[in-house]
């Protein structure tokens, strides 16, 4: 039976969310416990699983220091882009290609401002929508096929 | 500003610029980069960490071929990274598209790996009837998506020919009235296949799919049927397909036969002799699956499992020998590096439900058990027949198709499998293109949600992937795979 390992870890350093996913990430070869312990710092300690070979523990450490590192990097990357993502990901969501844009509207600056007007509504609208949360299921997953496509409705038939 | 302050300031690392991406380290020392468009770079150790710490030079090619791929945040294409991530999740709220309908439990054959609960051929009370067969096919048609298959299973189906016979007239009728595109399949042994039943299946445009785990003695060693040889009958029917297939008629479509091979402790060892056995019975495809720890296949885990790495070195050896065969000028593709690379490669989802986020439950598929029971997917069903019954989402006699799609269990697996929840798939950089399976988690680990660092299906799926990366980072295997998947 492999021996435990125990890591000191600086919360100066390190985030106590990064100490906890680089634990989890080995959790196929050992059971992780993390105790606090003064001056800022955690102890983590790495009880191998059965099973799992005396040479394949004796890296564990290593490989802990090296998933706590990533993690750090992971962490920053993730949250310095939390709100990129976010829109890429809404962006992405209501994706529609664009039209060939053409090199003149061919309006007429009352029929510009309707327009801008229309288009301030429509967001209003979609702004509303999104303002009722989740039970608006915008993806439709509850709609049977007669609720989107059904001729009655006025909707185009998919053949 | 001075040139000492730029350049104190350039040598600072400026990773808070770096764009959202997952990353891991390879056996080979390189790092492989992943972001939500599913786009890819492989880097070696070294650029990585240039790249990391914000040093890498706007005049390098390396910086070029990231910024091209969406891994320099200045430079991101917002249009083109939002089509990228529309297209690989295009089936988000197309409705199930999968709709098994279990025409009887009865299977005469008792395979070792079974995980469907089959019964013997002399079973009662376990066939579908036909009353419940066509309202199974109008809850089908509720789907909102464009394309559905109804896939006849079993036990084994065509024990239930009269019922089977009957839902694919009555699907194709429904289907002309709707003007719905309604694909059939069945799934069968093949060993109750007769001439009049398979001109029907030809002539009603119904594709068939077999099992075929090898030559004879391994088919038959994995396949035990009790009326004779298991493999004869599946090469005779695959050679009747396969036939039919080739002489295309104006009057209806005929789809060449697929067959599916199931990976037991009898396979290792003998990848060759099983792909040769496919190009022997003149199939295009081999489909390397893995066996499950579910159902009958459980409780034999001794004597037929085997360990990930095992199955991950079988995986290697088999797409290398299919790689070599085809440079050689065979052809014949892997299915699941296909499907993988309809999604690397095309950025397309292929549809596969059970490598997909969220997974396919309910929302992907339905499975419809004898008794008109509706299951989100057919291994919660398998799970049903042993008696618990979390993932039965309705009775499609008694329940409106809202109802199933808001199911409890509808909406656990939905979550329980959504890839950013899970500490460790949120990280992966396989995430664009795997998917967890709550049912695999709920009957190996005991929780839908699982625990990923320590589940088999994990560490398989990351075998299958190092296994296909490692391959396109060569440049005469990348040829082979891309051209598997060539519009």
């Amino acid at each position: 039976m492999s021996e435990n390992i125990s890591i000191r870890v600086s919360l100066k350093k390190y985030s106590l969310d990064s100490v906890r996913y680089a634990a989890h990430s080995l959790g196929g070869l050992v059971y992780a416990f993390i105790k606090p312990l003064p001056g800022g710092k955690v102890l983590v300690e790495l009880s191998p699983k059965p099973g799992t070979t005396a040479a394949k523990a004796a890296g564990c450490a290593r490989l802990f220091r090296g998933e706590l590192e990533d993690e750090k990097l992971r962490e920053r990357v993730s949250s310095g882009n939390r709100e990129l993502r976010e829109f890429l990901l809404l962006k992405a969501m209501n994706y529609q290609p664009k039209p060939p844009e053409k090199d003149d509207s061919g309006l007429t600056p009352q029929q510009e401002k309707e327009l801008n007007d229309l288009i301030a509504q429509i967001e209003g609208e979609i702004k509303a929508e999104a303002a009722k949360g989740a039970s608006a299921d915008p993806l439709g997953i509850t709609s049977t096929w007669e609720d989107k496509y059904d001729p009655k409705n006025g909707r185009k038939k998919i053949r | 500003m001075t040139p000492k302050t730029a350049a104190k300031r350039s040598a600072k690392p400026r990773s808070a610029g770096l764009p959202y991406f997952t990353f891991r380290r390879m056996a080979d020392g390189s790092v492989l980069l992943s972001n939500d468009a599913g786009r890819t770079a492989a880097v070696s150790g070294k650029d990585f960490a240039r790249f990391s710490a914000g040093r890498l030079g706007s005049g390098e090619p390396l910086y070029a071929e990231l910024a091209a791929k969406g891994f320099v945040r200045e430079m991101t294409d917002f249009e083109g990274y939002a089509a990228a991530c529309s297209k690989k999740n295009a089936f988000l709220g197309a409705g199930p598209g999968l709709h098994i309908l279990v025409m009887t439990l009865r299977c005469n054959h008792k395979c070792l790996y079974c995980q469907s609960g089959a019964l013997g051929a002399g079973g009662r009370g376990t066939d579908m009837s036909r009353a419940v067969a066509r309202k199974s096919v109008d809850f089908a048609l509720k789907s909102t998506n464009p394309g559905i298959t109804i896939e006849f299973q079993g036990g084994e189906p065509l024990l239930n020919w009269d019922t089977l016979k009957d839902s694919v007239l009555y699907a194709r009728g429904r289907g002309r009235e709707l003007g719905r595109e309604v694909r059939l399949a069945l799934v069968s042994n093949f060993s109750l296949m007769t001439e009049e039943k398979a001109r029907f299946l030809v002539e009603n445009e119904v594709s068939v799919c077999t099992s075929l785990d090898g030559p004879a003695d391994l088919h038959n060693k994995n396949r035990t049927f009790s009326g004779g040889n298991s493999h004869a009958h599946t090469a005779r029917w695959l050679k009747y397909f396969i036939g039919r297939a080739a002489k295309q008629v104006p009057e209806y479509r005929t789809f060449t036969p697929s067959a599916l091979l199931t990976v037991s402790r009898y396979s290792l060892g003998r990848e060759k002799d099983i792909v040769d056995e496919y190009l022997r019975q003149g199939l295009a495809d081999i489909f390397v699956r893995p066996l499950a720890p579910i159902g009958y296949a459980k409780k034999l885990w001794p004597r037929i499992g085997y360990s990930s790495e095992e199955f991950a070195r079988f995986y290697r050896n088999s797409l290398d020998y299919i790689i070599k065969l085809n440079a050689a000028g065979k052809k014949i593709r892997e299915r699941h590096a296909v499907i993988m690379l309809e999604k690397i490669v095309n950025g397309g989802d292929p549809g596969y439900l059970d490598m997909r986020c969220p997974c396919g439950a309910a929302i992907g598929q339905v499975a419809y058990n004898y008794n008109g029971d509706l299951y989100a997917c057919d291994e919660g069903r398998m799970v049903g027949w042993e008696g618990d019954d979390l993932f039965r989402i309705g009775n499609v006699l008694r329940d409106s198709y809202r109802k199933v799609m808001l199911a409890p269990a509808s909406r656990a697996c939905a979550a329980a499998s959504s890839l950013e929840s899970q500490p460790q798939c949120s990280r992966c950089v396989y995430k664009p293109w795997c998917g967890v399976c709550p049912v695999y988690n709920y009957e190996t680990q005991g929780s839908l949600w699982g625990d990923m660092p320590s589940s088999g299906r994990c560490a398989l799926s990351l075998g299958m992937f190092d296994a296909l990366f490692g391959l396109l980072k060569k440049p005469a295997s990348a040829k082979i795979l891309k051209e598997w998947v060539q519009k």
